[in-house]
């Protein structure tokens, strides 16, 4: 295979790689500032692609549009769970919070199925059949591009969120010490709520995004957790830039072993890759924290 | 403290045992003739369950129509095995213990399917399985297995068979995803190839449910085989042509093991490959349009209950309750023994689904029509027998049609 | 554990062992081998999870390891199948010496997302190449017992109980269970106080791993037909780390009762509430993560125990006021 297969193997891979991107920053904040392991991360996007399904078949918006729509939808169903399910579990144990949070997983993806039935579903739109051709050899679908750009926007409103504003600064005080924040007056069970609510809006909107390129079904946010853990570890835990970069890593990782190996090992790799970076550098590639 | 602990453990325990002790409702007393179904109406596979339980419901709604069972209305104990292999066999021990069930009729997938076979054969009850293709579930050897649909070993020998008749260039790629009824398709195609004097230069196993072939589909082209055979669900089979076109990958066949390639809405543009179907080979059990008396009206019958058109799975629900009460009725007995030995001896000329009777290894010769999308419908053309057009070969290139 | 506490243990065991004599439906007889089995899983999990406070999220790949040994090395290697078994034994101990070595030198959250990926590169291993484990298509597993299997099974998924809790109480009373408590609590004081931390945990981990991988090889002995997602998928993980929290991670008694609660309502849901169980169970995760955090058995502890005490204090008070 030549150089061109190569290439395209690595645009293909970062354009995937911006969509888990957007769904390991959600999840990177809210681990820095709540150091849950949220196994109901993946769950999120698939109501995020859901929320944008019915109000795509409903209205014919586009849902390049209306990923807006799901992100809030999902900021608001993010605070409210922080309210009342995760605060009054806080301080207890990994153990517990684990536990809350694949019950959560349980309880939306099942009553997905309920609701919307079991069958998989996907929309048409006709910028589908676009495609961009580089030169001769290079080709890519316009969906893909234009989710990129906005996932691009969105990492880097995620970022100066994080670094510009009252609350970001807060949400990263509490992460680089919990027991100092609200002793310099940081209230942190909102600083949590709105960080919790932020990070499960971002996994929405990475789902609304998916949506046209994709199918729906109720599983499909299983395969995102794993790899939205992935990302958040080889990034440096609560690194929100580190986790970006860690995606689009990965996407083109996950594509360069589909070209050369096999698409069937591309799962199996991301967590090699894993293992091997949390036994030789646990801090993450990107990260500088102590593990 | 522990002694709470204990006592209330006991407690369970003994209401467990209550239970196991029950038995259930008997067969005969009730006036109801209770059939056992295994499918998966939670899980990955739920979206098939769903379409099992609706040709069932359909079956069941026809044939109490027309008296039942033995004199009583038929009723269906569903259990759902959630797309697991091992809550398929408890499916059986409750079935049998519990319900007393005379027959079961699934499941679902191969694996699951594969699994209760042993279970059946111990509690010496006849199963009668849909729509599990691989073959190994017809393998075992088990008395009491039948089997209604073709299996994966079928698939590829029509479709050697018809590459033959069409002179197809003897390269193939073989392209399946990584699951049991793609690894079992994707084996006996490779098989049957290499019976036949076909090159497979490439076999490419994916991920299901992954966006992005492209990588895939590149690698494959590097490789220029003449024919391509995917084992694919609807989904990967509408995002498997699509990416085929952006990478430019033109194969002169592109066939395939049914499933979704033979879904109702595979031509679709809403909810398929819509123009990108166009020209790919399928291979079929069953098409709304068949010739076989009954298809349309459990077409018409499927529509009004779901609002949507049969896939051949629920036709192979329907025909495999059809199939059960003959064999009650026949054998004019709820005794299991009494049944298997009439399933072993059925003959029914005349179903939807065609002829069906078995062989001495259970399984019943349904022939496997290959089909073509034609027009954005699906057209049978092999064998010639049974054509009602012509194939279109070579595949025209991407560049080279239109309305994309 | 007093000696009162060890006699009811007995007996109860005796009980169970007498059990069949009542029922005699495979289906009550399956359930109760499920029961008795993931207690066993929750029982060998308490010794890295409750104990040393590992929270590992991938034992199914010592599961595993147990049914594939015995699968392959007896359909592929020609061996019996209980020499089989051990073999897949020994399998699951090299994984946990891999996995242990790699994974105990994290903390926390690492260490969870660690065991889960190592068990899923092995899940993904076992589907990616049929030519040696049969891949998705599947592997037949030879029967290690004749005659009545159901029976059988359920007394071999007894005596593995058996063995684990002997196995758990032996260790929470002797010094190494003190080191593994030590280390749960807070790690970095133990190794000041010259605990081995890596070298204990890795040994409570061996042993958990060799039950469970019994545990694994008589689960696909019963059904005869294991496929890679039955076995080693992240679902088995949890439910093997549900049933011991559900219960009470770190007590002796905890993962039993996970069990039987656990199990019992899964089939119950199922029969019951058909396509809606799954809801119903993450429902029942979340209240007893928000109701019972200490699990049922610690809950139900820390009441009796607050009742000993408000008991105690009532009965000085009353004492005082007689005075």
């Amino acid at each position: 295979m030549d150089v061109y297969a190569a290439l395209q193997a690595v645009i293909n891979g970062l354009l995937t790689g911006a969509l888990y991107a957007l769904v390991g920053m959600g999840l990177a904040l809210i681990f820095g500032v709540m150091r849950i392991v949220n196994f109901a991360h993946g769950a999120f996007m698939m109501l995020g692609m859901y929320a944008t399904y019915v109000l795509f078949t409903r209205s014919n918006i586009s849902p390049y549009l209306l990923f807006i729509v799901a992100g809030v939808v999902l900021f608001g169903i993010g605070y409210a769970i922080y309210f009342a399910l995760l605060r009054p579990i806080h301080g207890q144990s990994d153990f517990m919070q684990i536990l809350l949070t694949l019950g959560i997983g349980l309880i939306a993806t099942d009553g997905v199925l309920l609701i919307f039935g079991a069958d998989y579903h996907q929309i048409n739109i006709p910028l589908l059949g676009e495609n961009f051709h580089l030169g001769s050899h290079i080709s890519v679908n316009a969906p893909w591009v234009v989710s990129f750009g906005i996932a691009v926007v969105l990492a880097v409103a995620l970022y100066l969120f994080v670094m510009r504003t009252m609350i970001g600064r807060a949400a990263r005080a509490i992460a680089q010490n919990r027991y100092a924040a609200p002793l310099m007056g940081i209230n942190v069970f909102r600083v949590q709520a709105i960080s919790f609510a932020i990070g499960i809006a971002a996994a929405g909107m990475a789902g609304g995004l998916l949506l046209p390129v994709f199918y729906i079904y109720p599983q499909v946010g299983d395969q995102f957790t794993l790899k939205a853990f992935v990302m958040v570890v080889l990034g440096g835990m609560e690194s929100i830039v580190g986790a970006a970069l860690a995606g689009l890593v990965l996407g083109v990782v996950e594509s360069l072993t589909s070209l050369y190996w096999g698409n069937e090992w591309a799962l199996a790799v991301d967590f090699v890759i894993f293992l091997l970076v949390l036994s030789l550098k646990p801090s993450g590639i990107f990260g500088s924290q102590k593990a | 403290m522990k002694r709470l602990a204990n006592c209330f453990a006991l407690l369970l325990v003994g209401a467990l045992v209550l239970c196991g002790c029950k038995g259930g409702s008997q067969q005969e007393t009730g006036n109801t003739f209770k059939i056992g179904v295994i499918t998966s109406l939670t899980g990955q596979a739920a979206a098939f369950g769903q379409a099992h339980k609706n040709g069932y419901t359909v079956a069941v709604n026809d044939l109490n129509a027309k008296g039942g069972v033995m004199g009583k209305k038929i009723e269906l104990v569903y259990y759902d095995d959630q797309s697991r292999p091992d809550q398929a066999v408890q499916g059986v021990n409750k079935l049998v213990d519990q319900d007393h069930v005379p027959i079961i009729l699934g499941a679902y997938s191969s694996e699951n399917t594969r699994a209760i076979v042993p279970a059946v054969d111990q509690k010496q009850v006849p199963l009668l399985m849909p729509t599990a293709t691989a073959d190994n579930v017809i393998q075992t050897g088990s008395p009491w297995a039948f089997r209604i649909c073709a299996g994966s070993g079928a698939y590829a020998t029509t479709t050697i068979d018809f590459l033959k008749a069409m002179n197809a260039p003897k390269t193939m790629a073989v392209i399946y995803e990584n699951t049991n009824f793609g690894q079992a398709n994707g084996q006996a195609m490779e098989k049957a190839a290499k019976e036949n004097g076909f090159d497979v230069v490439d076999t490419e196993a994916y991920q299901a449910s992954s966006p992005d072939y492209k990588a895939l589909l590149q690698r494959v082209k590097a490789r220029n085989p003449a024919v391509i055979y995917f084992a694919s669900y609807l989904l990967d089979a509408s995002t498997l042509m699509r990416q085929s076109a952006q990478v430019n990958l033109n194969p002169q066949f592109y066939t395939s093991a049914g499933t979704g390639f033979a879904a109702a809405e595979f031509p679709t543009k809403d909810k398929g490959a819509g123009p990108y179907a166009e020209y790919t080979f399928s291979v079929s059990q069953w098409l709304p349009s068949a010739q076989w008396k009954g298809s349309k009206e459990f077409d018409a019958a499927f529509f009004k209950l779901t609002g949507a058109h049969p896939a051949y799975h629920a036709m192979e629900a329907y025909v495999t309750l059809l199939t059960a009460v003959a064999a009650i009725n026949q054998a004019n007995s709820a005794q299991p023994a009494a049944i298997r030995d009439a399933l072993k001896n059925i003959n029914l000329p005349d179903t939807p689904f065609g002829p069906i009777h078995f062989d001495l290894h259970g399984q019943n010769p349904h022939p496997v029509l290959i089909t073509q999308v034609l027009d954005g419908q699906y057209k049978v053309v092999y064998p010639p027998a049974a054509a009602e057009a012509k194939p279109v070969i070579p595949t025209p290139p991407w560049n080279k049609r239109q309305g994309l | 554990m007093k000696r009162s506490h060890l006699i009811v243990a007995f007996v109860v065991f005796v009980l169970s062992l007498l059990l069949p004599l009542v029922v005699e439906t495979g289906y009550a007889l399956q359930i109760l081998f499920r029961i008795y089995l993931f207690a066993a899983l929750g029982l060998a999990w308490n010794l890295v999870g409750g104990y040393a406070g590992q929270l590992s999220l991938g034992h199914a790949a010592y599961f595993g390891a147990g049914a594939y040994g015995l699968a392959l090395f007896s359909g592929k290697l020609g061996v019996s199948p209980w020499l089989a078994l051990l073999m897949g034994v020994v399998v699951a101990l090299a994984c946990a010496l891999l996995i242990g070595g790699v994974s105990f030198r994290l903390r926390g959250p690492y260490f969870v997302l660690a065991t889960i990926a190592f068990a899923e590169v092995l899940r993904l291993v076992a589907k990616n190449l049929p030519a040696v484990t049969g891949g998705d298509v599947g592997v037949q597993v030879p029967t290690l017992f004749h005659g009545n299997v159901n029976r059988a099974f359920y007394w071999a998924a007894v005596m593995l109980t058996a063995l684990a809790f002997a196995t758990t109480v032996a260790i929470s009373r002797a010094r190494f269970g003190y080191y593994l408590m030590a280390i749960r609590e807070d790690e970095d004081t133990a190794l000041s106080v010259g605990i081995g931390a890596a070298r204990t945990k890795l040994v409570a981990l061996l042993v958990s791993s060799a039950l469970t991988a019994l545990a694994g090889a008589l689960y696909g002995s019963l059904f005869l037909y294991i496929v890679p997602d039955q076995l080693l998928s992240i679902d088995v993980s949890n439910e093997i780390a549900i049933v011991a929290m559900l219960g009470g991670a770190g007590t002796v008694l905890g993962p039993i009762v996970g069990s039987v609660v656990l199990e019992s309502a899964s089939e119950i849901f199922k029969n019951v509430f058909k396509e809606a169980h799954l809801l119903i169970y993450g429902v029942l995760l979340v209240l007893v993560v928000l109701f019972l955090p200490e699990g049922i058995v610690g809950t139900l502890t820390a009441l009796v125990r607050r009742r000993a005490m408000f008991g105690g204090i009532k009965a000085g008070a009353k004492g005082v006021a007689a005075d």
